[in-house]
């Protein structure tokens, strides 16, 4: 090791390598090598070390007897479950009926668009006089207007006229 | 060699010993993945192999993720019956291991989030609410030992507890379950430089913290 793995910045993966035991044996040589002349490396090695196998020290604890029945009861409260959450969790995928359903969904939306909503009967029962009324007063200003120019007016427009 | 010039083990697939490892890893690897290519179709005692080969890793997780062994079996039980419910859309484009660990980190992390873990570490030898008992070793110590082992497991405990969530999560996937970098991004879906800054930091700070046990 030709110069201190703190001044090159290789330290860390080194060092972390080192305490964990998986350095190749040739670089665990030539790195204890340089520790030899190097205190500030042989420190921060030791502390890793030290790190190390105190960590080892965190045995685990046992696991409960019952941890699998207990796994098995749940996945049987599930198999049973409602049919809605076995069609939710079928072995199919929801990805291919997606585009399918946009696709009506635009459909429906269309032809909703398209088709204009019929007048109710209340509304055109109210508006029909209304219509009637203007159309009336339209004409009879039209014969005024046609009797002002000296127009002759038409026997079936007076006719008209006559009859409202 | 890696750009750092540092040479580590896994990167020497010459050593007939580190081969044979890896013959038998990449062996493990298929059968875990096999084995749940056969629980998609059905096949049930299947599921009972995976759950042998992996509880207990997952289970131990858990604990050292949570500090507390009621709350580590009961995500353990989550994980797992996850992994039953994904088995209809299973695909095995990564490790098994890295998909397991990654919903047990997952929950886990999740789990930390949320704060539930104040106040609940726990002793080790404590019995489980349901009564189930526990298989513990007996680890043939003296008294006056036991009570030195269970202040420098307090203190390591405390030590990892302290640590960010994230940081705690691949340490405990480097030291315990001595994953590789690369396994651990993937399972964190993170970069292999993140993790190798995620571990550097945390083992900084657990020297810092430990520095007085040597």
């Amino acid at each position: 090791m030709k110069e201190c793995p703190l001044e090159n910045g290789n330290s860390a993966e080194l060092i972390v390598a080192y305490g964990a035991r998986t350095l190749a044996p040739e670089v665990e040589a030539a790195f204890e090598r340089h520790m030899s002349t190097c205190a500030n490396c042989r420190e921060l090695a030791a502390a890793q070390r030290e790190v190390w196998s105190a960590m080892d020290a965190w045995t685990p604890a046992g696991i409960s007897s019952n941890f699998d029945e207990k796994l098995y009861r749940r996945i049987a409260t599930e198999e049973q479950g409602t049919w809605w959450r076995r069609v939710l969790r079928a072995n199919w995928s929801w990805r291919p009926a997606m585009p399918v359903a946009a696709a009506c969904a635009v459909l429906v939306a269309a032809f909703l668009l398209r088709s204009p909503a019929p007048p109710s009967g209340a509304s055109q029962s109210q508006s029909q006089p209304k219509l009637q009324i203007e159309q009336v007063q339209h004409a009879l200003d039209d014969i005024e207007m046609l009797k002002k120019l000296g127009v002759e007016v038409p026997s079936d427009k007076a006719g008209s006229s006559e009859q409202i | 060699m890696n750009p750092h010039g540092i040479e580590s083990r896994a990167a020497q697939p010459s050593w007939n010993g580190r081969v044979k490892e890896d013959m038998a890893a990449t062996a493990t690897l298929e059968r875990d993945a096999e084995l749940m290519l056969r629980v998609r179709d059905g096949d049930q005692a299947c599921f009972g192999m995976l759950l042998e080969r992996h509880r207990g890793p997952v289970i131990h997780f858990m604990y050292r993720m949570v500090q507390n062994q009621a709350v580590a079996e009961e995500l353990a039980q989550e994980v797992f019956l996850r992994v039953y419910r994904s088995r209809g859309t299973y695909e095995p484009t990564a490790k098994f291991t890295t998909w397991l660990f990654r919903i047990a980190t997952h929950l886990a992390l999740n789990w930390i989030r949320d704060g539930r873990n104040e106040k609940l570490q726990e002793s080790l030898d404590q019995e489980t609410p349901d009564g189930a008992t526990r298989q513990v070793a007996d680890r043939g110590r003296t008294v006056e030992q036991e009570l030195v082992y269970q202040a420098k497991l307090r203190e390591v405990r405390q030590a990892i507890e302290i640590l960010p969530s994230k940081q705690r999560a691949a340490v405990m996937m480097h030291k315990y379950e001595e994953m590789e970098y690369s396994q651990i991004a993937n399972v964190l879906s993170c970069s292999e430089s993140a993790v190798k800054s995620l571990l550097f930091r945390a083992y900084e700070s657990l020297r810092t913290r430990l520095a007085h046990m040597a």
